[in-house]
């Protein structure tokens, strides 16, 4: 299936965002790697997927997966070599299937030779391409992201005896896109993966590229400035590939980044994915369709990148301490289970392992408007280990098999990346791949279609999406409409059986079709349409005037 | 559920949209505009402060205002429709009416709302007065919390009152129920007061709502009904009690309401208060009573003027009911000049009781016993004013607890006549 000549293709593209490392080990040595990937791409094809977003596979220490990055213009050794990665995106890109990786613009590790340099003494060249004062009391109104592990945004650099700004961890030395060097830099960078074939970037960490005295040195104008070069240089040189911001922020501060459509295509709703998990716990639809009032519009081009989980913890920054509370009580009733601001849990852990609840959040995630991302081993419904630092608890190898290493790897255990998720319920012997497969039921299955189903039409990719306000608020129900297309879509978020009347009287000689299982439902009439749902069920149905 | 459809299809549909629920707060209204929409906003505050994660319905049981008193309680819902600014609030709030046409009595008010309670499976429910001047958000918590969180059945208030509010309530309801049986009530008769869902569903079963009485004295039913289902009872202090306005309510409706209750369930309760010696204190959060002191206008002079009307147009009915050593020492005190005259707390005590066992059989129309009480009350009151005029707030309360156990020693004479006559 080859790639389409579609600039949007981004716009109906499913996305499954995977870390070489997590993958498949393809040479034994306990570490996922390019090669693997490669040949786990058939399954990604089955899954019904149409991009992958690669998480950072650059030289690094690793000191925070990958991005911390050494080397912007090669691949760590661990992970194969550039022509494994060229191989990729060619077998990829054969199944229909595009590559977005990941680019951290705003810092480096602290072993990035450039670091190195500019540390080295005060005088050398590349001094400037980094963020670097004599006092830790600059740009005192800047939050501190990670509150678990910095006291401060700046460190104390005993090399050249100053501090330099970090906004993350203080061995990820802030650049400092003052400097134009570093602007045409990075630009170059991002050229040599593009020049390679890569469909797109997920640029991490955007709101900070930029620091001003007397701000919160977060979505500032000149950072739009400098991102609305780089889409400038983008267009120019190259057509049909995609920037997708990283931007933890509310809706509001959020829609700068599209500009006029000439700045990012796509942005992460992050306020949504927590009231999502809220709406379901207190069955009730006001927190989703709250903020989805809030969201404003976009330029036509651009879209929502929206998702469930990732590799990050479920972050919590994006709502009220009420509601963080809440959050925390109900989805991380152990402190272990927290993270900074956030949960770092999987999806099915989250929903106790809930095929109802799990099925229900899926179909949410694939009828709202945007582009979905399902993160690696969700489609499994895989658990994790919260007994790993950090967030390497959501990282845990992909469980392929029951067999030897979750046929993740043929090294000795002991020498895997991670260890295995081995618990009762969540292990690799009773969540893997190959016996989901075999089951018409399985999650897996299941999972193949409604992906193929929300494929089916471009409404839930490109269309828009209107309320319906049933008195009923354990329902959440909205049309997506695109062109003449309409889809119904009705969640019910209680655990127990729900009635709803829904006025559909302006489509009334309609006939609902639905669209799983292509059953005809009664014609719309006059009076409120009333459908019974089970616990958590969820319907999509097609308007169709017969 | 014993007969819901009397409920209309317009308030089911209303019920199945909301859905289970935690927490119920029941609104009985009638032409309450002037106060309901502060109250039904300070319910609000009440709920999404101390309870913002549970799942709650407030219900308003309209009488048939012709003033749009429910538009103004529907008016504060919270859902997505409306966009609530400056509320802070994690879940939809339900605010829903229902008007009744069959009479505007707070039994059917009262059973609207334990029907609706029932079938929304609400776990704590509380109803508020409509009238109350002023109430605060921690009310709410205060009638809600010991049942949703601590298990009690039933929640009665105590609130602050001046010192000679509620005389109703210190001189009969109080001492009387609690010398029957058995439990320190200080407000056995209330318009506000929690629930939980196993009591309210009891009660709406076993009470009879298709009789003559069924919306007859219902608060104080339920308070009965609560005691003896030996369900569990606490109290809460709640604050100062206001009146949206100081109305004289007429006295015989009143006591029909209380007092005709009262009276009325001893007879079905007679197992249950016929063993009970003395009295035990309720569980109680806050202070069992408040009362200020300060100046309070009372007609005193009609108040015994109408007791000696009363005792003289009214004699051969107290002959029916009381005995001769009572009447006659009624008739000795309704002679005395303003200074002289006292309304014993001994001779209060037998008056009730002979009152009550009169009732019990029926000697002569049970209404008319009822209304006969009324003058006599008067005079009550009017010792009570007489005695506790300079009194402090201490003083009086010594002075309620000395007739309280007043009423406790006598138990003995009112469970004499009751078996006298069986």
């Amino acid at each position: 299936m080859p790639l389409t000549n579609d600039a949007l293709w981004y716009k109906d593209a499913i996305i499954y965002q995977v870390h070489v490392r997590t993958f498949h080990d393809s040479n034994g040595d306990g570490i996922g790697d390019f090669p693997g990937l490669v040949q786990k791409l058939d399954y990604l094809q089955e899954l019904k997927i149409n991009a992958i977003w690669l998480m950072p596979f650059f030289p690094s220490p690793l000191r925070d997966d990958g991005y911390d990055i050494a080397d912007y213009h090669s691949v760590h050794p661990s992970y194969g070599t550039l022509e494994d990665f060229r191989e990729l995106l060619d077998a990829a890109h054969e199944r229909g299937i595009r590559v977005i990786i990941e680019m951290v613009l705003n810092h480096t590790s602290d072993q990035h030779p450039w670091f190195q340099e500019a540390r080295s003494s005060r005088n050398n060249p590349r001094r400037d391409w980094y963020v670097w004062s004599d006092t830790d009391e600059r740009y005192k109104g800047t939050r501190i992201i990670f509150i678990d592990t910095e006291a401060s945004n700046w460190a104390w650099d005993p090399i050249s005896k100053s501090f330099y700004w970090h906004r993350f961890f203080s061995h990820q030395p802030d650049l400092n896109y003052d400097n134009p060097a570093v602007r045409e830099q990075m630009w170059e960078v991002m050229k040599f993966w593009l020049d390679m074939g890569v469909d797109g970037f997920r640029l991490d960490a955007i709101p900070y590229l930029v620091e001003r005295e007397g701000t919160n040195c977060e979505n500032l104008p000149e950072t739009h400035s400098i991102l609305k070069d780089l889409r400038r240089k983008l267009d120019e040189q190259f057509t049909g590939r995609m920037l997708l911001a990283e931007a933890n922020q509310w809706p509001a501060d959020l829609r700068p980044y599209f500009g006029d459509g000439d700045e990012f295509h796509m942005a992460f709703h992050f306020p949504l994915m927590p009231r999502m998990f809220m709406g379901l716990k207190l069955e009730d639809r006001k927190p989703i369709t709250e903020i989805l009032q809030q969201t404003p519009e976009i330029p036509a081009s651009c879209q929502w990148c929206i998702f469930l989980r990732n590799h990050d913890e479920l972050t919590l920054e994006m709502v009220t301490d009420m509601e963080r509370d809440y959050m925390y009580d109900m989805y991380a009733e152990t402190k272990t289970m927290r993270l900074n601001l956030g949960i770092r849990r999987r999806l099915a852990p989250l929903l106790n392992n809930d095929r109802r609840r799990i099925e229900l959040m899926n179909g949410m995630l694939m009828s709202f408007p945007g582009t979905p991302i399902i993160y690696y081993g969700d489609e499994i419904g895989m658990g994790d280990n919260i007994n790993l630092g950090d967030r390497n608890g959501v990282r845990t190898p992909m469980q392929w098999s029951g067999g030897w290493n979750a046929g993740f790897s043929v090294a000795e255990p002991q020498r895997l990346y991670a260890p295995l998720i081995q618990d009762p319920v969540y292990g690799y012997a009773a969540v893997n791949v190959i016996s989901q497969r075999e089951s018409e039921h399985s999650l897996l299955r299941w999972m193949q279609r409604i992906i193929t189903v929300r494929r089916s039409s471009d409404v839930f990719g490109r269309g828009s999406i209107e309320f319906l306000y049933p008195a009923n608020h354990r329902i959440l129900a909205y049309l997506r409409r695109l062109g003449k297309e309409t889809v119904l879509v009705v969640n019910n978020l209680s655990s127990t059986a729900q009635a709803v009347e829904l006025d559909l009287r302006r489509y009334k000689g309609n006939i609902l079709i639905e669209m799983f299982g292509n059953n005809i439902f009664p014609r719309v009439g006059d009076l409120p349409y009333l459908l019974t749902l089970g616990p958590y069920q969820f319907y999509w149905f097609r308007l169709r005037r017969v | 559920m014993e007969d819901e459809t009397f409920l209309t299809d317009d308030f089911l549909r209303q019920l199945i949209n909301v859905g289970e629920v935690d927490l119920l707060v029941g609104l009985p209204t009638y032409n309450n505009a002037k106060t309901i929409g502060s109250i039904v906003g300070t319910i609000r505050s009440g709920i999404l402060r101390d309870f913002p994660r549970e799942r709650a319905v407030i219900i308003n049981a309209d009488g048939g205002s012709r003033d749009g008193t429910p538009g103004l309680v529907t008016g504060i819902s919270i859902d997505d429709l409306r966009p609530t600014a400056n509320l802070n609030a994690l879940r939809t709030l339900h605010s829903i009416s229902t008007t009744y046409t069959n009479g505007t009595g707070s039994g059917v008010a009262l059973r609207t709302i334990l029907a609706a309670a029932e079938l929304l499976r609400a776990k704590a429910c509380i109803v508020m007065s409509p009238e109350s001047a002023k109430i605060e958000p921690e009310w709410i918590s205060r009638l809600l919390r010991p049942i949703f969180r601590d298990g009690f059945d039933l929640v009665l208030p105590t609130y602050r009152r001046h010192k000679f509010d509620g005389l109703l309530m210190t001189n009969l309801l109080y001492p009387m129920v609690r010398a029957l049986y058995g439990l320190r009530i200080r407000e056995p008769y209330v318009t506000e007061f929690g629930f939980s869902n196993r009591l309210g569903s009891q009660f709406l079963a076993q009470n009879g709502w298709h009789n003559g009485n069924g919306g007859v004295g219902l608060e104080l039913r339920f308070t009965l009904a609560a005691i003896s289902g030996r369900y569990r009872i606490s109290q809460s202090f709640l604050g100062e009690k206001e009146h949206t306005e100081r109305r004289a309510a007429d006295l015989v409706p009143t006591l029909r309401q209380t007092v005709g209750a009262l009276f009325s369930a001893l007879e079905s309760d007679f197992p249950i208060w016929s063993t009970v010696a003395g009295s035990k204190q309720v569980p109680t959060t806050g202070p069992e009573q408040e009362l200020l002191e300060g100046p309070m206008r009372v007609n005193r002079k009609r108040l015994r003027e109408m007791f000696s009307t009363g005792v003289a147009e009214l004699e051969s009915v107290f002959q029916a009911i009381l005995s001769p050593s009572t009447v006659g020492e009624l008739q000795r005190i309704a002679r005395l000049g303003e200074e002289e005259f006292r309304y014993s707390e001994e001779l209060w005590v037998k008056t009730l009781y002979e009152f009550a066992a009169a009732y019990q059989r029926s000697v002569i129309n049970r209404d008319h016993i009822i209304q006969a009480l009324a003058p006599l009350f008067r005079g009550r009151v009017f010792t009570f004013l007489m005695e506790n005029r300079n009194a402090s707030a201490n003083e009086i309360e010594n002075n309620i607890e000395s007739l309280c156990l007043e009423f406790e020693r006598l138990k003995p004479y009112l469970l004499q006549m009751w078996k006298s006559r069986e």
